[in-house]
C-alpha cells in the first residue's frame, strides 16, 4: 500500500466535531459544543498540514558482508519529505538475527534524524536483513504514507573464526616456500647435519670449528622450509543438533564449518595452500591457494554451505601429493568414512574432525514414536563408534573439536609416520 | 512484549471515553449501566486496535448521552469530559503510530502533551463562551444558520481529506 492516506485519528476528529456541532446546534445543547470544541480545532489543523508530494523511501545498510555476532545498520533515506513530520519502521524477524530496539519496531520525529535499525546476525549463511514495513505520518498525524514493504539486502555472513593455532607441523610438506620442515636438506634454518665441502657449498655455512678439528672443510646442512597443501573437506551432508547462533549451543554444521574457517586462517596465515572440498547439496570448492584473498574466498564459500545430499562424484576430492586431508564432520555418514579409509590406504594423511556435539539428538519427524526414534539413534551412534575406531586402526587420527591445539598431536603424530618407509595401496 | 508506554496509552484510551461519560452523574444525571458498559467495550476496542474506525464510536455514544441527559445548562464538569475525551482520542493517535510492539520516544510524546495542552485550551475558552452567552435572546434563525455552517464545513472537510496529487 503506498500513497497518502487519511488516518483514523482525523476521521475520528472529523466525525466528533461534526456530530458534535449538529447535535449541540439541532438539540440546542451548548454543553455539547464545548465536549466538540477541541476536535473542531484538531480537525482543522490537521488539514492544514495536508501532503502535497509524494516522498520516496529507500532504506540501505551499512554493510554486505558481515561475521556473525558482529552487526550493522539498516539507515533509511527519504526524498521529498517535507510533509513528514513521523516515521515508523518495522522490521521482518529473520531467523537468527538480533535486532536493536528490540523487536525491531521503532519510530521518532524526523526532525530528530531517521530512525535507525541495528540488526546483528547470529549465524553464519547468507541472511535477508532489512526487510521492513515504513510507514511516513504528516504533521498532527492526519494523513499516513504507507506502510510501504521495503525489500531486504541479502548479506553474507561469514563463519566467526573459532580461536585455534597449532604449533604442529605439516606431515608431508611439498611445496616451494613455507614455514614446515621438510624432509629434503635446502636453506632452512633447522639443523639437519654436518658433511664435508662440496664445490657450491656457501662460505657462510662452513662450519670452522668442525673444520679445524679434522682438518677438513665441513658445512652446516639444513632442512628446507616449505609450504603444504592442506584440503579441507567439509560434510555438509545433515546437520545434527540445535544451532542457537553465535552465542549458544552449536549444531554439527556449526561446529564444521567454524572449524574449517579457523583451521583455514591458520594455515593461510602460515603460508601454506588451502583447499575446501565440500560434500553436500551446493558440492562448492575452492582450489588450492593462499593469501589473504583466499582465505576470503574460502570463507565466502563456507558462508553459502547449502546442507542436503550429495550427488554422484561429490567425493572425487582431487588430492594431490602432499597434501594433508583434514576431514570435518560428524561421521554419521557412511560415505565419509570409506573416504577417509580409501585415502589413508592410499598413504594419504588424513585427519578426521569429529564435529556431532555430544548433546545431539534426533529430529523426529510428526507421526514417529519417540521411543523408537531414540532406539534408532543410538544404534546409529554405535555404529558411528564402529566407524571411528576403524578409522583409528586404519592409521586415519580422529580427534573431536575442542580449539586451540586440537590438531597438533594428531598432526606430530602424522608427520613423524610421515619419514617412516611403508607399503600403500593404489 | 507490549512496551510500558504503549500499555499507558491504551489504558488510556480506554478510560477517556468513559470518565467523559460519568462527568454527567456529578452534573446530576449518572448514566445507567447499559450505557457505561457499552462505552467501556467500544474503548477497549479502541485500545485493541487503536487505527480502527470502531474507536470513534465510544465517543459518538459519549456525545449522544450529553446531549440526552442534561438539559441546556454548562455545568463546569463538561470541562473535565472535554478534556477526557481528548485525552483518549490524542492517546489513540499515539499509539497508532506503529505497531503494538512500538515504544513511543520522549520527544514525541512531549510534542504531543504540549500540543494537546494547546488544543485544550480551546474548552475553557469554548465553555466561557457558552456561559456568557448562555440566556441571551435567541436570534431569530441562528440554529437554522449554524447547522448550514457546520454542514457545509463537514463536507468541506470531507473532500479535503482527498490528497492533492503532484507530478513529483
Amino acid at each position: 500500500m503506498s500513497g497518502w492516506r487519511a488516518t483514523a485519528s482525523l476521521g475520528r476528529a472529523l466525525v466528533l466535531a461534526g456530530v458534535g456541532l449538529a447535535l449541540a446546534l439541532v438539540a440546542g445543547k451548548p454543553a455539547v459544543l464545548v465536549l466538540a470544541a477541541p476536535f473542531v480545532v484538531l480537525a482543522a489543523v490537521t488539514l492544514v498540514h495536508r501532503p502535497t508530494r509524494e516522498p520516496r523511501i529507500d532504506s540501505r545498510l551499512d554493510h554486505a558482508v558481515l561475521q556473525e555476532g558482529l552487526g550493522t545498520t539498516s539507515r533509511l533515506t527519504l526524498t521529498g519529505a517535507d510533509d513528514v513530520e513521523y516515521v515508523t519502521r518495522a522490521a521482518g524477524r529473520p531467523p537468527y538475527v538480533v535486532q536493536r530496539p528490540h523487536g525491531g519496531r521503532v519510530g521518532g520525529l524526523l526532525g530528530h534524524g531517521t530512525p535507525v535499525l541495528e540488526l546483528s546476525p547470529r549465524r553464519w549463511g547468507r541472511r535477508l536483513l532489512g526487510e521492513e514495513n515504513v510507514a511516513l505520518y504528516t504533521p498532527w498525524a492526519g494523513f499516513r504514507f504507507g506502510p510501504v514493504a521495503r525489500g531486504g539486502q541479502p548479506v553474507r555472513v561469514l563463519p566467526t573464526t573459532a580461536p585455534y593455532d597449532s604449533r604442529a607441523e605439516a606431515p608431508q610438506p611439498l611445496g616451494l616456500v613455507g614455514s614446515n620442515r621438510s624432509r629434503r636438506a635446502g636453506s632452512g634454518s633447522e639443523l639437519l647435519g654436518i658433511r664435508p665441502f662440496l664445490a657450491g657449498d656457501r662460505l657462510r655455512r662452513v662450519n670452522w670449528r668442525v673444520s679445524l678439528r679434522t682438518g677438513a672443510l665441513h658445512v652446516v646442512t639444513s632442512r628446507a622450509e616449505e609450504d603444504t597443501g592442506v584440503l579441507l573437506v567439509v560434510d555438509a551432508l545433515a546437520d545434527h543438533g540445535v544451532s542457537e547462533g553465535v552465542d549458544g549451543a552449536a549444531s554439527s554444521m556449526d561446529l564444521t564449518v567454524r572449524a574449517a574457517a579457523a583451521i583455514a586462517e591458520h594455515h593461510v596465515r602460515a603460508g601454506d595452500r588451502v583447499a575446501l572440498r565440500v560434500v553436500g547439496r551446493g558440492r562448492e570448492q575452492v582450489g588450492y591457494g593462499a593469501g589473504a584473498r583466499h582465505l576470503r574466498r574460502i570463507q565466502d564459500q563456507l558462508a553459502t554451505v547449502r546442507v542436503g545430499e550429495a550427488g554422484e562424484g561429490s567425493l572425487q576430492l582431487g588430492v594431490t601429493g602432499g597434501a594433508v586431508v583434514i576431514v570435518l564432520s560428524p561421521m554419521l555418514a557412511e560415505s565419509i568414512g570409506t573416504v577417509a579409509a580409501t585415502l589413508t590406504r592410499r598413504g594419504v594423511a588424513v585427519l578426521v574432525v569429529d564435529t556431532l556435539p555430544p548433546d545431539a539428538e534426533p529430529a523426529v519427524a510428526e507421526g514417529v514414536d519417540p521411543a523408537l526414534a531414540s532406539l534408532a539413534w543410538r544404534m546409529r551412534r554405535v555404529e558411528r563408534t564402529v566407524v571411528l575406531d576403524r578409522l583409528t586402526a586404519l592409521g586415519c587420527p580422529v580427534v573431536a573439536w575442542r580449539g586451540p591445539g586440537t590438531l597438533d598431536d594428531v598432526m606430530r603424530r602424522l608427520a613423524r609416520r610421515a619419514q617412516l618407509p611403508r607399503v600403500v595401496s593404489r | 512484549m507490549t512496551p510500558r508506554s504503549q500499555l499507558v496509552l491504551r489504558a488510556i484510551v480506554l478510560l477517556g471515553p468513559v470518565v467523559a461519560l460519568l462527568m454527567t452523574g456529578p452534573a446530576g444525571h449518572w448514566p445507567p449501566l447499559w450505557i457505561v458498559l457499552p462505552v467501556a467495550g467500544l474503548g477497549a476496542t479502541a485500545a485493541a486496535a487503536p487505527d480502527s474506525p470502531v474507536a470513534a464510536g465510544a465517543g459518538l455514544v459519549v456525545l449522544a448521552w450529553w446531549t440526552i441527559s442534561l438539559g441546556d445548562g454548562v455545568p463546569a464538569w463538561v470541562l473535565v469530559a472535554a478534556v477526557a475525551l481528548l485525552a483518549g482520542h490524542l492517546a489513540g493517535l499515539l499509539a497508532a503510530y506503529g505497531p503494538r510492539q512500538q515504544p513511543l520516544d520522549r520527544a514525541t510524546v512531549l510534542l504531543w502533551v504540549r500540543r494537546g495542552a494547546l488544543v485544550a485550551l480551546t474548552v475553557p475558552a469554548a465553555w466561557a463562551a457558552v456561559r456568557a452567552l448562555h440566556g441571551e435572546p435567541e436570534q431569530p434563525g441562528i440554529w437554522v444558520l449554524g447547522v448550514a455552517a457546520a454542514c457545509v464545513a463537514t463536507v468541506a472537510a470531507t473532500a479535503a481529506v482527498e490528497v492533492r496529487r503532484t507530478d513529483s
